[in-house]
């Protein structure tokens, strides 16, 4: 087993879902309006990611490799679910700030993703740290394009004005097309980075 | 492939949807009784901050509703919350206003929209729909010859909420003395 803090840098870094795997387009481009939304998806995101692969992890001797992605589909959307029945019941403040993710954590394929890569392969502990890791390098993405999106189109940073009223807002950026923008150009510069760093 | 290849990944599959659907069952029976309490808790929240007058709130299913007008609620105090959903600029601004016995708005509250953040989700603070609290008779834009300030590159949005806030008006005018 690879210890903890290795799996949890490949998370954040090496193989982090947005920048690098590119999957979860669809979250990412739609809830990264705000930093806060960001943080809000990211983070429910992740608490669902590390249940999940721990139960897939500890399932995974037992499920037949014919039927291993419709049985990942429904331990995933039951879990899901519970959390959902559970946050509306006995936490409704946060319900009220996370509630609006829930049900699109369902659809994330990172979670089909590390079920089928990572927990179906490797022990409970393991699986764990992979979902801390993954959770947090998709939370740390959202985040940082949820601060420019909403920097450059509102003229904010975590809600809070930080821009003279006079400066110009460019609204397009806290729109869908900025989402594009915004991913494109982190991308870019990432890959920039690597290239540089590996030539 | 021989039977057993087909057997056992169906039984397994079979067992974990059953387990699953099972743990679902229970939590949903588990769930269900606390999460109808916060429901009816967020609602009367949201009532009282658009009649903080009133205590208590009955909702009238007897009504006619008429245009987007989707709950009416009777207040003790006499007055009335009437929600509506008129249409935005990108699907229905459910709008929650409340008309006292004069007619007058005591308060309007945007209680879910799927507006363009930065824009029209502006219609959600305070200095816009302060706006409404102590209009009467008929509401609208200042671009419409109305006192209603837009928010800013949102039209559309404003518009919604006013004619929202019309619609309640309207109704109560037509059936506000009725009870």
């Amino acid at each position: 087993m690879a210890n903890p803090i290795k799996i949890i840098k490949n998370g954040i870094i090496d193989e982090n879902p947005t920048f690098v795997q590119v999957i979860g387009m669809c979250p990412t481009l739609a809830v990264t309006s705000s930093a806060i939304n960001g943080i809000g998806m990211g983070l429910s995101t992740m608490a669902v990611l590390v249940f999940a692969n721990l139960f897939v992890s500890l399932l995974r001797k037992a499920i037949p490799d014919t039927v291993r992605i419709p049985c990942f589909i429904v331990v995933i959307a039951s879990f899901t679910t519970i959390v959902e029945f559970l946050l509306k019941a006995y936490l409704p403040a946060l319900n009220a700030s996370l509630g609006l993710y829930i049900p699109l954590i369902v659809v994330n394929c990172i979670l089909l993703a590390r079920a089928e890569s990572f927990a179906s392969k490797n022990g409970p502990v393991a699986s764990i740290f992979d979902g801390i890791g993954m959770g947090l390098g998709f939370t740390i993405a959202l985040t940082v394009i949820g601060l420019i999106r909403e920097f450059i189109g509102a003229g904010t940073l975590f809600d809070m004005t930080v821009l003279p009223e006079a400066f110009p807002r460019t609204l397009l950026f806290v729109m869908a097309p900025g989402a594009f923008f915004t991913l494109a150009c982190l991308m870019a510069l990432l890959n920039y980075f690597k290239n540089k760093k590996n030539a | 492939m021989n039977t057993k290849e087909i057997v056992r990944p169906a039984i397994v599959l079979l067992l974990i949807a059953g387990i699953a659907g099972g743990c679902l069952g229970a939590v949903s029976a588990i769930t269900e009784a606390p999460i109808a309490a916060q429901e009816e808790k967020t609602l009367n929240e949201s009532l009282q901050a658009v009649m903080p007058e009133a205590t208590s709130f009955e909702e009238l299913t007897d009504v006619e509703k008429t245009g987007t007008i989707s709950g009416v609620y009777l207040a003790d105090n006499g007055g009335y919350v009437i929600t509506t959903e008129p249409g935005g600029f990108s699907g229905a601004v459910s709008t929650m206003v409340g008309i006292d016995t004069e007619g007058v708005i005591t308060g309007l509250r945007v209680t879910s929209h799927s507006e363009t953040p930065g824009l029209g989700a502006k219609a959600t603070d305070p200095s816009f729909y302060e706006q409404f609290t102590g209009k009467s008779g008929s509401v609208a834009v200042t671009k419409d010859g109305g006192e209603i300030v837009s928010i800013t590159s949102s039209t559309i949005t404003s518009r919604a909420v006013c004619s929202g806030a019309q619609e309640a008006l309207d109704w109560f005018a037509a059936n506000g003395g009725a009870n």
